[in-house]
């Protein structure tokens, strides 16, 4: 099921576009990112709209007011919240919900990516009982793995770009500078402190760092995904009108 | 730490530790079928964290190296026993060792390789010649010295082949090419044509001049040994992993539809076939011919007894599947199945089960 539906179609699709774009590997995973991007959109769309609907929310003067009357009554103002989300038509998870719809297509991508360049025995079997009649397996395998200075089928804690004799995690970094871009151009600072803004804020600290581990530890093809689709996100906002740097200038909570 | 942010940093190590486990790659995640060769006393398995040497007489274990393992090392790649007593081993974690059969010490050690030795080396009397995953074939001396190095425009996952017809290192390359070289410096004598597709077998090579190989572009080809022109060229309905065994006019080759080829090593011509119908699973490994009979084992883990008309003689069900190819030690037959408790079986001619290697599980 996972196989049929997700990883075989994916693995396919980057052959496929691995061949029209001259045999390069890492071109071929920006490619795929960004089609992946635009082929969630929707997801990506109403994740905004649920985002912006709760920001809008949180400055009325219904919520602040409840925030201020419940201060000392948790379970209360729990119950307030939810009465309120009812009567604004606003879900709680409708932001989260999108982002966690993504993370079996991050699983995916990254299982696509290492059955693709197939570097051991096994992995090159299991390839080809996998490949799509139409696609000229044998012209194109093994895949060229090398994109600039990168080895995609390893890891940069295995192979980083040396410089003056050191392995710098590069993709790793890039991978962590631009988590925190986009978290912080997409989640507006908050003003109200509550429990949810603070809850965001250790996200955006996390996260990047969370990312930058995978990107260090996986395959860099994972890590050239991340930086392309984080691009690819800030893109996506600026197009819509959506994006503000401002965000990026801490403000005090009210 | 504030409790929200201690709960945060735990949520994400256990996310890190599951996807980590996802990865497979750790040494004990095979990702390849053990290697396997023989003398006269002990069969050398390469499998995952070990190097065991089993005892042909009864199947016990005689050593095993490293004696503990190591999850940064581990070992698929065919052993080979050289002819001043040594045991080469090449590791996925870029290192070809020279080791004593007898004891199974480590004598020395060749680090210059950048990725896995997944080709088993040739080692005669010139020295030692290891392809690596990097792309190159690096030539030793019996001692681990590098002689020189040939860079390939791709890996090489297949042992390189060596004959009488000329002084020549055959090498088959993923890149779609086989290449001659000098095996004094390395220089190319010839190269061949772009074949059609990857080469991970080894070729075979005949007394008058001819080599076989197998592509993944689903074809048998026999080459001029001495120039790497092509003699001719034959389908096969799916790719050939490992490279065909000749016996006298014959070539006996797998693909992975699951049909087994008898040729005509002179033409090409099909003899015989066996198809999916007959058999049950992808071929993988090399056949093993011995006097009239031909052995081949499939993925679906059995080992097939064929004669030289194409009949089946008899089938034995090893629990794993079967991609290493079989290996004659005396009288016995020994396959090394992976997915299965027993890392070595041994059968005798007629199919009846002699003994089994089972390691010790790991502590």
């Amino acid at each position: 099921m996972w196989n049929s539906l997700i990883l075989d179609p994916m693995v396919n699709s980057l052959l496929w576009i691995y061949n029209v774009l001259a045999n390069n590997f890492g071109l071929a995973i920006i490619v795929f990112t960004i089609l992946v991007r635009l082929i969630t959109y929707p997801l990506t769309s109403q994740q905004m709209k649920s985002t912006q609907k709760m920001q809008e929310l949180q400055k009325s003067k219904k919520w602040q007011e409840m925030q201020k009357k419940y201060k000392d009554n948790r379970e209360q103002m729990a119950q307030e919240q939810m009465k309120l989300y009812k009567e604004m038509g606003v879900s709680p998870f409708g932001s989260c919900l999108p982002t966690l719809i993504q993370f079996p297509i991050i699983i995916g991508l990254y299982q696509a990516i290492i059955r693709a360049l197939a570097v051991t025995p096994i992995q090159l079997l299991d390839l080809s009982n996998h490949v799509y009649p139409f696609i000229n397996a044998a012209a194109l395998i093994p895949l060229r793995n090398y994109f600039l200075w990168m080895d995609l089928s390893l890891p940069e804690k295995d192979h980083g770009l040396a410089i003056a004799g050191f392995g710098l995690p590069i993709l790793a970094i890039l991978v962590v500078v631009s988590t925190f871009l986009q978290s912080k151009l997409m989640t507006p600072p908050s003003t109200t402190g509550d429990q949810g803004a603070q809850m965001s804020k250790a996200m955006n600290l996390y996260m990047p760092l969370f990312m930058g581990y995978l990107a260090y530890s996986f395959p860099s093809g994972l890590a050239l995904y991340f930086v392309t689709s984080n691009l690819a996100g800030v893109l996506q906002y600026a197009i819509m009108g959506k994006l503000d740097w401002r965000n990026l200038i801490p403000r005090k909570p009210a | 730490m504030k409790p929200k942010h201690l709960l945060f940093l735990l949520t994400f190590a256990i996310l890190a530790t599951l996807l980590s486990g996802c990865a497979g790659g750790g040494a004990t995640a095979a990702s390849s079928w053990p290697g396997l060769t023989v003398d006269e006393e002990n069969a050398y398995l390469a499998y995952n964290t070990y190097v065991y040497a089993i005892q042909l007489s009864n199947g016990s274990l005689k050593w095993r190296y490293p004696s503990e393992a190591n999850r940064t090392v581990s070992f698929y790649a065919d052993p080979a026993l050289s002819p001043d007593g040594q045991l080469i081993v090449g590791g996925y974690n870029h290192v070809l060792y020279g080791l004593d059969p007898k004891t199974g010490s480590m004598k020395w050690d060749f680090l210059q390789a950048n990725n896995r030795y997944i080709a088993s080396p040739l080692v005669v009397e010139q020295g030692i010649f290891a392809p690596n995953s990097d792309d190159t074939l690096y030539a030793l001396d019996l001692s681990g010295n590098l002689r020189w190095k040939f860079n390939a425009k791709g890996e090489s996952w297949a042992r390189p082949v060596t004959g009488q017809a000329c002084d020549c290192i055959y090498l088959s390359s993923m890149d779609h090419h086989l290449y001659a070289l000098d095996p004094a410096d390395g220089s190319v004598i010839w190269q061949s044509e772009d074949l059609g597709g990857a080469m991970v077998g080894m070729p075979a090579l005949s007394e008058t001049g001819s080599l076989y190989i197998g592509t993944f572009d689903s074809e048998v080809l026999a080459l001029n040994s001495q120039n790497g022109e092509i003699l001719w060229r034959v389908p096969t309905e799916d790719w050939v992993w490992s490279g065909p065994t000749l016996a006298g006019d014959r070539l006996f080759v797998g693909d992975l539809a699951g049909n087994f080829y008898a040729l005509n090593a002179g033409n090409g011509e099909t003899i015989w076939q066996l198809t999916p119908g007959q058999l049950d699973g992808p071929i993988v490994g090399s056949p093993l011919v011995i006097d009239d009979s031909i052995y081949f084992g499939s993925e679906s883990g059995t080992l097939y007894a064929v004669d030289t008309s194409g009949e089946i003689q008899w089938t034995q069900t090893t629990g794993g599947k079967l991609y290493t190819s079989p290996k004659q030690a005396g009288d016995l037959i020994l396959v090394a199945p992976i997915q299965s408790e027993e890392l070595l079986i041994a059968f005798d001619r007629d199919g009846a089960k002699k003994w089994a290697f089972v390691p010790e599980p790991k502590k």
